[in-house]
């Protein structure tokens, strides 16, 4: 046992003598604040950390995207919080949207009716067609917006109104032709040709190719197997959509009530659904890039690597088009954002009462937001993510797929269903990740690369599939960080050295990446990879 | 006697090779039918064109007289058809327990065969909380064996479960596939001739992918000529 673990154990013990030689040089309030410093960087890293290993272990994509999809958690999340009235807006075309493509399972029984699965060329038509009449429908919905080139009406305005606790909105403004009765109804129409192509492209696939040639696909097994429970299927599918419908109509008629209650939700009720807003969006954009763009790139992994790459490109213009290129701020929520007197708190009983954004902690002043609450959601989904790896069905074809995804699927598991949501959690904790950072490290549209570079980092130090790995090298990538960024400050006396040395803050990346050299030359697997 | 698999002239190209060019077979209901040939002749690939996850590009594949050819492994596979790869390929991170859970197609499925399962492989029941990892080669063979029968699977596609292993375990491995004939359709790849004669009760002989031989098992027994032609001296 000891054996086994040798080289880990060794390199643990260099790693603690170091960690505390690298304490030992400053003074006990100074290294509390940088330990709790470096937890907290590391756990924002850990979150993006935690999806690239289990899309990597899982599916062996190395998602290049991933810093994108953080940004984009961020920008949704900013936008939930900041302009509820545009998501309010909005809501109502995209439950339309949805509605074609939730009935999606109703296509293959009408054309099979038909006789056979039309050609390709119809599926691609079908998605031109479904294009236009967005293109046509969606500029005359009333929608209320901010303005990326005049100023007072820019992300950057309205987020400084909030943390000053008056926020006036623009009414919503349509620029198409259209009323919004035809526009909607364009919408609709749209989500269901959409639906329908998407079928037609996707059943493509199921013939058999012969040289090259597909030959038309044949209809499903009869007797048992296709029977009640695929007409069982679709009568849940027609529900949802019929819910959906609903709920998109019913968002449209009480648009200015939904608004008025959402802002006198205050920011803390706000920023909870910030977070499960950020998060849901960029789960619903993993789970689409892996659907369509990903999927068919599964044989060819250097096509697939291009791919993250160009998608993390698009991601970023997309969001200068939308939002803006200057950077803004996301205020903190009222819970972490008190000021005045008796701030900073003394203790955690007039923390409670005052809701200081700080907080004394042996003298030191330690930001609650950004030192104490990130920390906790860290551990929090650390433990959430483990349980679900360990103890539900889903996360025991997760590690047995990133073994052996084939024969997972030869036991009669949907493996692809399974790759597409791994995809979209790993990516929805990438956007969580980008909401909890936002109020302290502000967005812009280069938000995600540093932190991709980060978790990547990380993900080598720990050992690439593993998921401990993922956390624990985050955890040491944020210390390395920190601890260089305070010796930039205080300088590390050498003797053979007139003046100390002080790291100058360029070589802060840089010692993450030298960390990184240095425990792969130790252990080429990182910490917790194994040898394959 | 039907044929509860049969497959018509089946190509399969793996990347730019031609592995398997005109393998046809019929497995009847309730027999074990041995694959035989020399390494490489394509008889793993023969298997994994039946499930689909070496997808054939040519050919009929019927399985209850309805073609499964063209369809997903998953959808395949869950038509009651069980697969006991090479190598002993179980879920090394997941424990024994995990290992036979992780096969359920329905809930329950475990609990319905666990007596059966334990009565065949009685050191699974011992080890169902260790690791696969911790496995001996025997004991991860069984698990492999025992993985495929948790669901209600009509037939078991087992390839090469002698292989590696001790005589004695052999011995072992072989009535227990003997016994879960009698409930299950078997088509069994193996090198070990014995093994293969002295379980099957019919053969088919594939050789540079193409299936040139089959019959009944008896019959080749007595056949040197054949046996010396096809998998070399035995």
């Amino acid at each position: 046992m000891l054996r086994k673990y040798r080289l880990q154990l060794i390199t643990l013990a260099v790693l603690a003598v170091l960690f505390i030689m690298a304490i030992q040089g400053m003074s006990a309030k100074d290294g509390l604040t940088i330990v709790i410093r470096g937890l907290s960087v590391g756990a924002v890293t850990f979150l993006v950390a935690s999806g690239l290993s289990l899309i990597f272990g899982l599916m062996d994509v190395l998602n290049l995207a991933h810093g994108t999809l953080f940004m984009l958690g961020a920008y949704a999340g900013w936008t939930i919080y900041v302009r509820p009235d545009t998501v309010v807006d909005l809501i109502p075309p995209l439950a339309l949207l949805l509605v074609g493509l939730v009935l999606m399972p109703l296509w293959p029984v009408l054309l099979g009716r038909l006789g056979r699965m039309p050609a390709a060329v119809w599926g691609w038509l079908g998605l031109a067609m479904a294009g236009v009449l967005l293109l046509i429908s969606l500029p005359s919905i009333p929608i209320a917006a901010w303005s990326a080139r005049d100023y007072a009406q820019s992300p950057v305005s309205y987020a400084i109104m909030l943390s000053q606790g008056q926020l006036q909105f623009p009414p919503a403004e349509a620029t198409g032709p259209l009323s919004p009765a035809v526009a909607l109804g364009g919408v609709l129409l749209a989500g269901l040709v959409l639906g329908g192509s998407l079928t037609v492209l996707s059943q493509r696939h199921r013939g058999m190719r012969v040289r090259g040639q597909a030959t038309p696909p044949q209809s499903p097994p009869k007797g048992r197997r296709i029977s009640l429970s695929h007409w069982e299927r679709v009568g849940v599918r027609a529900t949802a959509a019929g819910l959906l419908l609903l709920a998109g109509l019913l968002v449209l008629a009480l648009n200015d009530n939904l608004t008025a209650w959402l802002l006198g939700l205050g920011t803390n009720w706000l920023f909870g659904l910030a977070l499960i807003g950020g998060t849901l969006t960029a789960a619903a954009l993993g789970g689409l890039m892996e659907m369509t763009l990903i999927r068919p790139l599964y044989d060819r992994p250097i096509y697939q690597l291009m791919m993250t790459l160009g998608l993390a490109v698009v991601g970023h213009e997309l969001v200068v088009a939308l939002w803006g290129r200057p950077e803004f701020t996301m205020p903190k929520p009222a819970l972490f954002n008190g000021v005045g007197d008796g701030c900073p708190a003394e203790s955690w009983a007039a923390w409670l009462e005052l809701h200081c954004s700080t907080i004394l902690v042996l003298g030191g002043r330690i930001r609650v937001y950004n030192e104490i609450f990130l920390i906790i959601v860290g551990l929090v989904v650390l433990v959430a993510v483990s349980l679900l790896l360990q103890r539900s069905r889903l996360g025991m074809i997760i590690r047995a797929g990133v073994q052996d995804s084939d024969m997972v699927e030869a036991l009669g598991i949907n493996v692809r269903r399974v790759f597409t949501l791994v995809f979209a959690l790993g990516a929805g904790l990438a956007g969580l990740g980008g909401v909890l950072a936002a109020p302290s490290i502000g967005l812009s549209p280069l938000m995600g690369e540093s932190v991709l570079l980060m978790a990547l980092i990380a993900l080598a130090i720990g050992g690439l599939t593993s998921f401990p790995g993922a956390a624990v090298g985050s955890v040491l990538v944020g210390l390395m960080e920190q601890f260089i960024i305070k010796y930039g400050q205080i300088g590390i006396p050498l003797p053979f050295l007139e003046e100390p040395f002080k790291p100058s803050p360029t070589l802060v990346p840089a010692s993450t990446v030298l960390l990184m050299v240095i425990i792969l030359l130790a252990m080429p697997q990182g910490l917790f990879g194994r040898t394959e | 006697m039907t044929n509860l698999l049969e497959i018509h002239n089946i190509h399969t190209f793996i990347g730019q090779f031609h592995i398997l060019e005109a393998v046809s077979l019929a497995v009847p209901q309730g027999s074990i039918t041995a694959l035989l040939g020399r390494n490489g002749a394509g008889k793993t690939t023969t298997l994994k064109s039946i499930l689909g996850l070496t997808p054939p590009s040519e050919g009929q594949i019927y399985f209850e007289d309805q073609p499964i050819h063209g369809y997903r492994s998953f959808e395949i596979a869950a038509l009651g058809i069980g697969f006991v790869p090479e190598h002993r390929a179980i879920f090394r991170d997941l424990s024994v327990a995990e290992n036979l859970r992780i096969a359920e197609r329905r809930k329950g499925d475990l609990r319905r065969k666990e007596e059966f399962i334990f009565s065949l492989f009685p050191d699974l029941k011992r080890l169902i909380h260790l690791p696969g990892t911790n496995l001996s080669g025997g004991q991860q063979q069984m698990l492999a064996i025992a993985r495929a029968l948790v669901p209600d699977n009509k037939l078991l596609l087992i390839d090469e479960p002698s292989e590696g292993l001790a005589p004695v375990i052999i011995e072992h491995m072989m009535a227990a596939i003997r016994q879960l004939s009698q409930e299950k359709t078997v088509l069994l790849v193996e090198q070990n001739f014995i093994v293969a004669s002295q379980l099957a009760e019919r053969y088919v002989i594939i050789e540079e992918g193409r299936s040139v031989k089959q019959g009944l098992m008896a019959d080749l027994v007595d056949d040197p000529a054949t046996i010396r032609r096809y998998l070399g001296a035995a």
